[in-house]
C-alpha cells in the first residue's frame, strides 16, 4: 500500500528490484507469455486498429463534457435506485465506505479486484473499524496473505513463482505443500466460497460506467466479481470520475480493445452489467448499491491540457507488459499502487508525493507503451512533460546524493561535448589513461567517484580519436 | 449535493468549457441478403467453434428431448446427483428433466422467491454439483452466452455450481458484440442485470497459466436448440 512514509526512493528501490535475478526471470516468463497470447489475440481480429481509433474519439470526447456526462449518469443512478457519492479524496470516499459498513454492521466483506480500493488505501479503514475484509480474486488473494501490494495492475502476484505461492499456502492455510498452480487454485476456491456465501458487503471496482442507462459495467475471468456483485446484501461500486462513457453505442469499442490487449482474450469469461439493486422476488442481487465516484486528484490531470490525455487510460495494463524498466525492476519498486509507465503518469497527480514526482524519471522513453497503448495515449509525451513539472518551484523533486553525482557527470559530459577541441582532448587523454583497465574496448571497474557507473554497467574506453559521429552529437547538445 | 456541485465546478473550470466536436457516423454496413438456414449454419458453426476455442462445449439438440438426453448423460457422466434449474426453463424441458430425478438426481427449482426464503434457497442451489440457465443471445464472433438475470433465471444457476449448463436458440445467435448490445440495448435500458458469459471460469495469476474454475464453473455444457428443419 501506498503511503509517503514507507515509500523509499526510486532510485534505490529500483536498483534492488533489478538486482532481483530471480524476480526478473518470472517477470520476463510472464511478460513473454503475455505478448505472444496478445499478439494472437490481435492477429485474429482485423478491425482492431479502428476499433482503437474509435475508442480513443469516445473516451476524448467524453472526457471533454465529463460535467455533463457525470450529471447525467448520476440522475440515471438515482433513477435505478442507486446511492452515489462523490468524493473528493481519498479519505472521503474511505469514511463513506466505513460508515455505511458501520451503520450496516457489516462483519465480512469480500472485494473484487479493483485498483481504486488500493489506491484509497479502503482495507486497513475497514480493518480497523472491525469489519474483515477479503480479496477473492486468485492473485489479490496471494497478496493479501503475504501482505503485500499487488505488483502489476491486471496480474496482482507476477512477481511469485508457483513454488512461492505454494510456501504461502502451505505457510498461511495449512495445507500440504504443492506448487501445482490446478491444486493451488483449487484450494483457493475451497477458501473462498465460504467467505462468498457470509459476506453482508461486496465491494467491487468499474471498468465503464454508461451515463445514457446508469449501468455499470466490469470485466474478469474468475466470477469473484460476479459473485462479489449478486451474493452480499449490500454492494459497494468504486470508480474514478473518468470512467463514464456516454451510451451503450459506445460501450463494444472498448470491450472489443480491452480483454485483447489486457490478457489477450477476445472477451473476459466474465462482462458484467449491474443495473441497480435486485427487484422483487429475485433470489440474486444486491438489496443496496452504493456508488462510489470518486475524484482524488484527476480533477488536477483535467486541468492540464497535456496530462489530460492520461484519462482516457482503460487500466489494461499493456503498457507494463512491454515496458524495459518494468520488466527489469518489477512492480513494487515503483512505491506506487500504479506501477509502470501509465503508473509513472497517474501517480504524482493522485498522490503528489517526493516518491510519486520521481516516476516520470522512471523510463527510457523508448515509446514501446504508446504503440502497445489500446488507446494510443502519447505516454513518452505526458512522462517528459512531467518531468519538466517536477523541477518547478511547486514540486521540486527530492533525489538522494547518489543520484546528483549520476546528474552532475551527465552535465560535465554535456559541457564537454559542447566543445570539439574539449572532447577530442579528453577523449584522446581518456584513451590513453584508461586503456591498460579496458578489455574488448570496455571497462568494468573504475575507482570512486566513478564507479557509480561501473557498478550497473561497462564503461566504454573512448576513442584515440572521436568519430565524426562524436562531434556531430557535441554539436548538437 | 453541494459537494457534487464542487466537484462539477471544478471538472468545469478545469475543461474551459469547449463544446464537444462533432461525431462521425458510423460507416453502413453492407448486409448481403442470405436464407436464413445459411445464416444459421455460418452464426451457428462460428459460435461452437469459438466456445470450445475458451474450453467450453457445446451440444446441438433438434429437440428438447435430445437436450433432455444431453444433459441426463452429462449428469450419469460426473456423478451428479443434484441440480439446479431455473424456472425461465422451458416447461417441456423442465418435465422432461424431472424424469432425470426420478433416476437419482435431486432437482432445486430457482424461480420467484419470498423474501424470507433467501437464504435457504440459496444454500440448496450452492450445493447443486450442475446448474442450468437460459441464455437470451450468443455472440458467435466470441463464443460468447448474453444471459439476462431475472426471478426466474438467477445468476446463481451459471455461476455457483461446478458444472454450468445454459440453454439457447440457433436463432438467438448474432455476428458479433456490437450486434448483441444493439438487440439488448432496450432490456439495459429497462434495467435488466446482465452477464456475458464466454467459457468457463478461468485464471491465469499463478504464473500465467491457465487455470479453470477458479470461482465459477469449472466446466461449460451449451445445448445449442438447432431445430431439423433446415
Amino acid at each position: 500500500m501506498f503511503n509517503s512514509e514507507r515509500a523509499a526512493d526510486f532510485f534505490e528501490s529500483s536498483r534492488l528490484g533489478a538486482s532481483d535475478a530471480a524476480l526478473r526471470q518470472k517477470l520476463e516468463s510472464s511478460s513473454a507469455r503475455h505478448l505472444e497470447h496478445v499478439a494472437r489475440a490481435i492477429d485474429e481480429f482485423p478491425a482492431y486498429d479502428d476499433e482503437r481509433d474509435r475508442a480513443r474519439k469516445i473516451k476524448e470526447d467524453a472526457i471533454g463534457r465529463l460535467d455533463e456526462l457525470l450529471l447525467e449518469l448520476k440522475r440515471k443512478l438515482e433513477a435505478r435506485n442507486c446511492v452515489v457519492f462523490f468524493a473528493s479524496d481519498a479519505n472521503e470516499a474511505r469514511k463513506y465506505i466505513v460508515d455505511l459498513a458501520r451503520a450496516k454492521q457489516v462483519k465480512l466483506a469480500v472485494k473484487g479486484k479493483s485498483m481504486t480500493t488500493e489506491e484509497i488505501e479502503l482495507n486497513p479503514a475497514l480493518e480497523k473499524a472491525g469489519v474483515e475484509v477479503v480479496e477473492s480474486d486468485l492473485g489479490e488473494y496471494i497478496v493479501q496473505l503475504r501482505r503485500e501490494r499487488p505488483s502489476h495492475i491486471i496480474t496482482p502476484a507476477i512477481h511469485l513463482s508457483k513454488e512461492d505461492v505454494g510456501e504461502l499456502f502451505k505457510e498461511k492455510l495449512g495445507i500440504a505443500y504443492t506448487a501445482e498452480p490446478e491444486a493451488l487454485t483449487a484450494v483457493a476456491r475451497d477458501r473462498l466460497r465460504d467467505k462468498f456465501l457470509s459476506a453482508d458487503l461486496g465491494i467491487v471496482g468499474v471498468n465503464f460506467a454508461v451515463a445514457e442507462t446508469g449501468t455499470l459495467v466490469l470485466v474478469e475471468n474468475e466470477g469473484n466479481q460476479r459473485m462479489s456483485i449478486v451474493l452480499p446484501e449490500t454492494l459497494v461500486a468504486i470508480m474514478g470520475i473518468e470512467k463514464v462513457i456516454p451510451s451503450l453505442d459506445d460501450l463494444s469499442h472498448f470491450l472489443e480493445i480491452l480483454a485483447r490487449t489486457g490478457t489477450g482474450q477476445s472477451l473476459t469469461t466474465y462482462t458484467n452489467f449491474i443495473n441497480g439493486p435486485r427487484q422483487p422476488g429475485e433470489l440474486d442481487g444486491p438489496g443496496e448499491v452504493h456508488v462510489v465516484v470518486l475524484d482524488n486528484g484527476r480533477s488536477r490531470m483535467l486541468a492540464d491540457p497535456v496530462l489530460r490525455e492520461a484519462l482516457c487510460c482503460i487500466r489494461c495494463g499493456a503498457c507494463l507488459n512491454v515496458c524495459p524498466v518494468y520488466r527489469r525492476i518489477g512492480g513494487h519498486a515503483y512505491n506506487s499502487v500504479y506501477p509502470g509507465p501509465i503508473g509513472s503518469i497517474v501517480s504524482p497527480s493522485l498522490f503528489g508525493t517526493n516518491a510519486a514526482w520521481q516516476l516520470p524519471f522512471a523510463s527510457t522513453l523508448c515509446g514501446a507503451c504508446k504503440d502497445v497503448c489500446p488507446v494510443k495515449i502519447d505516454i513518452p509525451r505526458i512522462l517528459l512533460h512531467l518531468r519538466w513539472k517536477a523541477n518547478q518551484p511547486e514540486h521540486q523533486v527530492q533525489w538522494p546524493r547518489a543520484a546528483h553525482r549520476a546528474r552532475n557527470g551527465a552535465a560535465l559530459f554535456a559541457k564537454m561535448a559542447r566543445h570539439p577541441w574539449l572532447m577530442r582532448f579528453s577523449a584522446r587523454l581518456g584513451h590513453v589513461v584508461l586503456r591498460p583497465l579496458a578489455r574488448n574496448g570496455f571497462i568494468k571497474w573504475l575507482p570512486p567517484p566513478f564507479n557509480a557507473w561501473t557498478k550497473a554497467r561497462d564503461f566504454p574506453l573512448p576513442r584515440r580519436k572521436p568519430t565524426p559521429l562524436d562531434l556531430d552529437l557535441g554539436a548538437k547538445l | 449535493l453541494s459537494q457534487f456541485q464542487e466537484l462539477l465546478a471544478k471538472v468545469r473550470v478545469a475543461l474551459e468549457k469547449r463544446p464537444a466536436e462533432a461525431q462521425s457516423p458510423r460507416p453502413a454496413e453492407t448486409v448481403l441478403p442470405v436464407s436464413a438456414a445459411a445464416r444459421r449454419a455460418r452464426l451457428g458453426s462460428r459460435f461452437i467453434q469459438q466456445v470450445e476455442a475458451v474450453s467450453g462445449r457445446v451440444v446441438k439438440a433438434t429437440t428438447e428431448a435430445a437436450a433432455c438426453a444431453a444433459i441426463g448423460s452429462l449428469c450419469r457422466e460426473r456423478g451428479v446427483s443434484r441440480i439446479a434449474i431455473g424456472a425461465a426453463v422451458s416447461p417441456d424441458l423442465s418435465s422432461a428433466l424431472a424424469g432425470l430425478a426420478k433416476g437419482g438426481s435431486e432437482q432445486v427449482a430457482c424461480g420467484p422467491i419470498r423474501e424470507q426464503d433467501r437464504a435457504s434457497t440459496r444454500e440448496q442451489a450452492a450445493r447443486c454439483e450442475l446448474g442450468i440457465a437460459e441464455a437470451h443471445y450468443a455472440i458467435a464472433a466470441t463464443g460468447t452466452l448474453a444471459v439476462i438475470a431475472n426471478a426466474s433465471n438467477p445468476p446463481s444457476l451459471s455461476l455457483l455450481p461446478p458444472i454450468s449448463v445454459v440453454i439457447v436458440k440457433v436463432d438467438n445467435i448474432v455476428d458479433d458484440l456490437a450486434s448483441a448490445l444493439r438487440l439488448l440495448k432496450p432490456e439495459i435500458s429497462n434495467g435488466a442485470q446482465l452477464t456475458l458469459i464466454t467459457g468457463p471460469s478461468r485464471t491465469a495469476d499463478i504464473e500465467k497459466r491457465i487455470v479453470l474454475g477458479v470461482h465459477g464453473p469449472k466446466e461449460l455444457l451449451v445445448i445449442l436448440i438447432w431445430p431439423e428443419n433446415d
